[in-house]
């Protein structure tokens, strides 16, 4: 079970960049709406870390663009948003993980199949 | 939830992020998580593990969004291989200067420096050697050598060597002394939470 945790823990890792990308291509969030927007999409980021240092990276790699504006009755907060750059290397990276996730299942459809026979 | 965000405060100040920027993360951060209390979520469930380890978190934030150096020694445990080779280089400065001010000083001892067949130095010590000065270059005397040392020693004056000596000795004192703060600063400044 645990080590089931941790391949999920890693394969998350790998694309946990591209998955904000992705929550904030279109409509700007803060952080903890993006939490939110990733476990409504399914993924539950708990025990990989926080969101925060990679949006740091983000922000700073010029992927994505910070503003400031007031929340619902709240202090305003600092919404993200995919920039031109972001949007770009997200189409990239889906291309580069839709070809990955092909062959691995090309590899493994091949053992389910043996295991099967 | 507070105590945590104090802990990245006081963290963040320990890296010298910078005021504006330390407020700018705690209140996102603050408010992230006031959010998710008022929701009945915990802090585990916005921060993930990162919760348990405010220190580490906070560095690992401010080192993504560029406004401290990256960290190599916390990441991999090593030591930058220029730094120990500068220092080893300082140190045996120091210890060649202070070796060269006792034998100058000593009067027993004339001959400091012996040079063995090129391409291969020797540094030593020790009394004369058994032939007289085969060649003098100003203020230099060039002597045979017997092995170990090689085919000939020069050799300084007492009053020479003891300057040089001391030349070296501070180089290569201070030298060290500046790599073992810059040793120390790194280690502070990446010091595991």
């Amino acid at each position: 079970m645990a080590s089931t945790e941790r391949r999920s823990s890693q394969l998350l890792r790998g694309v946990l960049d591209l998955c904000l990308l992705a929550v904030i291509a279109d409509d700007p969030a803060y952080g903890y709406e993006m939490t939110k927007r990733l476990r409504a999409r399914g993924l539950s980021i708990v025990g990989e870390g926080s969101i925060y240092p990679l949006l740091g990276r983000l922000e700073r790699d010029g992927l994505v663009e910070t503003h400031r504006a007031a929340s619902n009755g709240g202090p305003p907060r600092k919404y993200c948003r995919a920039s031109n750059a972001g949007r770009r290397a997200l189409a990239e990276g889906i291309a580069e993980w839709t070809s990955a996730r092909d062959g691995i299942d090309v590899v493994l459809g091949l053992v389910e199949a043996e295991v099967q026979t | 939830m507070n105590r945590f965000i104090e802990e990245c405060r006081r963290e963040w100040k320990r890296l010298h992020v910078p005021d504006a920027i330390a407020n700018e993360m705690a209140a996102d951060l603050a408010a992230d998580l006031a959010e998710a209390e008022a929701e009945g979520a915990s802090a585990e469930d916005v921060l993930g593990e990162a919760v348990f380890d405010a220190r580490s978190f906070a560095a690992t934030w401010a080192e993504e969004r560029g406004v401290i150096a990256p960290a190599p020694a916390r990441r991999d445990g090593r030591t930058s291989l220029p730094l120990v080779v500068v220092g080893a280089v300082l140190l045996a400065t120091a210890i060649i200067g202070a070796a060269l001010v006792v034998a100058g000083r000593s009067g027993s001892v004339e001959a400091h420096l012996a040079i063995a067949p090129v391409p291969r130095p020797h540094v030593a010590f020790f009394r004369r050697p058994g032939f007289g000065p085969v060649a003098r270059v100003g203020r230099l005397k060039l002597w045979h050598a017997a092995p170990p040392f090689g085919q000939f020693v020069v050799g300084a004056p007492r009053d020479d060597t003891v300057a040089i000596g001391f030349a070296l000795l501070i180089v290569g004192l201070t030298g060290s002394a500046v790599m073992a703060i810059m040793w120390l600063t790194r280690r502070a400044r990446y010091a595991p939470a």
